[in-house]
């Protein structure tokens, strides 16, 4: 008992901060090439989508938004980095993958789950809408439609 | 326990509080899995005499400048949900670390979790889900010497539950990128790693081998569209363990070469795998060999097989072979997959008004070819050999899109499974998957899903057929509710009903019924579950 009051004492506690960072690592992209992550949305707005190859509905956010990326771009500046979590089981299959499938996108690997850890998901997807380094807003499932909700958001978030 | 994990939290709380009148980043997390278990005389489930149990997680993590400090205060109430390690029992602080980064210096004291290429040799982990958390508590170092050249050193002992390993680990790790300083257009990526366990002599004979290293080196090249790499491992000799028994005398090493080779361009992607390994198992403490739990694992060795999304694909999934037990005939394993994704453009023959998306996977593992002495527990094999067949699979899926709202994907999955090998049941069965999945999009972010699944077996418990129905109110809200069948054999039905509510930073799930085990996705996201009869509750938020 003593120990669940301390438990809601903490989370209390802890919610009046909040996490709006990524981790201050870098990552390696699918040519090999390491990117900083804190310098991602570095004076813009960007979507940062934590997907996996094995992960259907995550395939499927980014199929949809993939289909009208380059619309998307020149409309609203739209950009999104897409953060693979697939472990050593699958991370050789990303590549492969994201070409096959013809996404646009800048592709990351987090192949031991640095930012997975540091961001307190278990599930995939999470996407993220960040700008100059800061999260402003976060969503942890996709259903069709949600795209919708992504955009119009985006655009809320880069006017501002 | 009790009492150091209050003074631990209320010092860290101090600590925050002072320091937050400076500045700083101040993060963290919880969640909470929660299952109350029922009797189900149609399973011939027996709900455990504590009917409720829970698995809660918290986790704080505080940022100032360049120090980093956290802590992970674990809850399992009165015990940990079923499936799960025993050694998860009661609570207490189970991580906490200090790490210290700049210029290029990353130096972390407590636990940490990290990898050396493929895992082959080294990787400490996370999974909640399945209950692993392997983490070293020691001390790491990785350096950063230029942009081309880092090497990393850690010694530490593996977290098992609440307590440390008795082995203690130490390794050493560089990677160098030859490409960057020949400054070529190929990507040419080194790496070596070196890792060893110490574990006291239980043994009278000097030979006994009380270190045991592994030794890793690899190779990565990356053209424009085409890429090829490499690894080979050397495992020194260990000691051979049987049930927990060890046998002084008989001491076996092992080795693994593992090569991967690709091609990808927009719009066809491809990936082949090839691994074979022998004696590849490796614990923190030699008498753990094949636990069930997954408990002090030095190295990784996943299955490379497609991972499968559906309930009828999920039931006959291959499991890699890496240890050497000769009374099953078994030494290790040698095998491979293929992978092709293509996109048929819009407009095209096969790709229609909206483009069309295809994903072929092929993967094949058999036994190595081997001579067994089973009253010695010995064996003699050639890495580069093959035998009994383990595991065979071709998987098809194609996804289509028929209009603004309304997508579908096809799956065929042929599967040939050695039941004796992958869980002891002797077997050999063949199957068949297929597998409809259709979304429909209407208006104001509500969707609704339904899959169809048939599994046609010749082995086993025969033939199943699955369906699952889900309806999304919004993005943030979504029923669903399913129900696997196998109509041959046990005429068991496996229904399951619940929803899920996710909303910024939080997300809360409530499920009843019967599971099977396996993959199970709601509501747009996929988690591990074991097979049960009851009411879950998942609670995940961080801040």
């Amino acid at each position: 008992m003593k120990n669940l009051v301390l438990l809601l004492a903490l989370v209390s506690f802890a919610f009046s901060t909040a996490q709006t960072e990524l981790p201050n690592i870098t990552l390696k992209d699918l040519k090999g090439n390491g990117v900083s992550l804190a310098s991602l949305s570095k004076d813009k707005t960007i979507v940062v989508s934590l997907w996996a190859t094995w992960c259907i509905p995550c395939i499927r956010e980014l199929d949809v938004i993939s289909e009208d990326y380059l619309k998307l771009q020149k409309e609203m500046g739209f950009e999104l980095i897409a953060i693979s979590v697939d472990d050593a089981r699958s991370t050789r299959r990303v590549k492969p993958a994201v070409m096959g499938k013809g996404w646009d996108y800048l592709v990351l690997l987090d192949v031991n789950n640095q930012v997975r850890r540091h961001l307190g998901v278990t599930t995939v997807p999470l996407t993220l809408i960040m700008k100059d380094g800061k999260i402003k807003f976060r969503h942890s499932s996709f259903t069709p439609g949600a795209e919708d909700e992504l955009f119009k958001k985006f655009k809320e978030i880069a006017s501002n | 326990m009790k009492k150091y994990a209050l003074w631990a939290c209320s010092c860290l709380i101090a600590t925050v509080c002072i320091a937050q009148e400076k500045v700083g980043n101040f993060a963290g997390g919880f969640e909470s899995n929660a299952q109350w278990y029922q009797d189900d005389e149609g399973l011939n489930f027996t709900a455990p005499q504590d009917q409720l149990r829970s698995n809660n997680y918290f986790s704080l993590r505080y940022t100032y400048d360049k120090f980093t400090a956290g802590i992970q205060y674990e809850l399992y109430a009165p015990n940990p949900l079923l499936g799960y390690f025993p050694g998860f029992k009661g609570n207490g602080i189970s991580n906490y670390f200090v790490n210290f980064k700049h210029q290029g210096l990353d130096i972390t004291a407590g636990n940490f979790y990290d990898q050396f290429g493929s895992g082959l040799v080294f990787r400490s982990w996370e999974d909640r889900q399945l209950g692993v958390d392997n983490s070293i508590r020691g001390i790491r170092v990785k350096y950063d010497f230029t942009d081309y050249l880092n090497a990393t050193a850690f010694t530490g002992n593996q977290r098992t539950g609440f307590e440390l390993s008795e082995g203690t680990l130490t390794g050493v790790n560089t990677e160098f990128n030859l490409g960057s300083v020949l400054k070529s257009d190929t990507g040419i990526d080194l790496g070596a790693s070196y890792v060893q366990r110490y574990q006291e002599s239980t043994s009278a004979d000097v030979n006994f081998p009380a270190t045991v290293g592994l030794y890793s080196a690899r190779a990565d090249l990356t053209f424009d569209s085409f890429f090829i790499g490499g690894e080979y491992v050397y495992k020194e000799e260990d000691a051979f363990v049987n049930n927990r028994q060890v046998f002084a005398g008989n001491y076996q090493d092992g080795r693994a070469l593992l090569i991967n080779t690709g091609y990808a361009t927009k719009g066809l992607g491809i990936n082949a795998t090839f691994r074979a390994m022998e004696n590849m198992t490796f614990f923190s403490d030699r008498d753990e060999s094949a636990n069930p739990f997954l408990q002090q694992t030095i190295n990784y060795v996943p299955g490379y097989t497609k991972q499968q999304d559906y309930a009828v694909t999920n039931i006959y999934v291959y499991a890699p072979q890496a240890a050497v037990v000769p009374g099953e005939q078994k030494a290790g394993e040698i095998g491979g997959q293929i992978d092709v994704y293509y996109t048929a453009d819009k407009d095209s023959f096969l790709g229609g008004k909206y483009g069309t998306k295809f994903e072929f996977n092929y993967a094949n593992w058999s036994g190595l070819d081997a001579t067994f002495d089973e009253p010695n527990n010995t064996y003699t094999a050639a890495l580069l050999s093959r035998g009994e067949k383990y595991f065979e699979e071709y998987s098809f899926a194609v996804k289509k899109r028929f209009g603004e709202n309304l997508s579908a994907i096809f799956t065929g999955v042929r599967t040939e499974y050695n039941g004796l090998i992958v869980e002891g049941k002797d077997f050999f069965l063949k199957g068949n998957s297929f597998i409809i999945d259709a979304q429909y999009k209407l208006t104001k972010g509500r969707s609704v899903r339904m899959d169809l699944q048939h599994l046609g077996a010749d082995a086993d418990r025969g033939n199943w057929a699955a369906t699952t129905l889900e309806y999304s109110f919004s993005p943030f809200l979504s029923i669903y509710a399913t129900d696997l069948y196998n109509y041959e054999e046990t005429n068991r039905h496996y229904f399951s009903t619940g929803g899920s509510y996710t909303r910024g930073r939080t997300r809360v799930a409530l499920n009843y019924g019967r599971q099977r085990g396996g993959l199970i996705c709601v509501g747009g996201v996929c988690r591990f579950v074991p097979e049960n009869t009851g009411l879950t509750i998942n609670l995940a938020t961080n801040f």
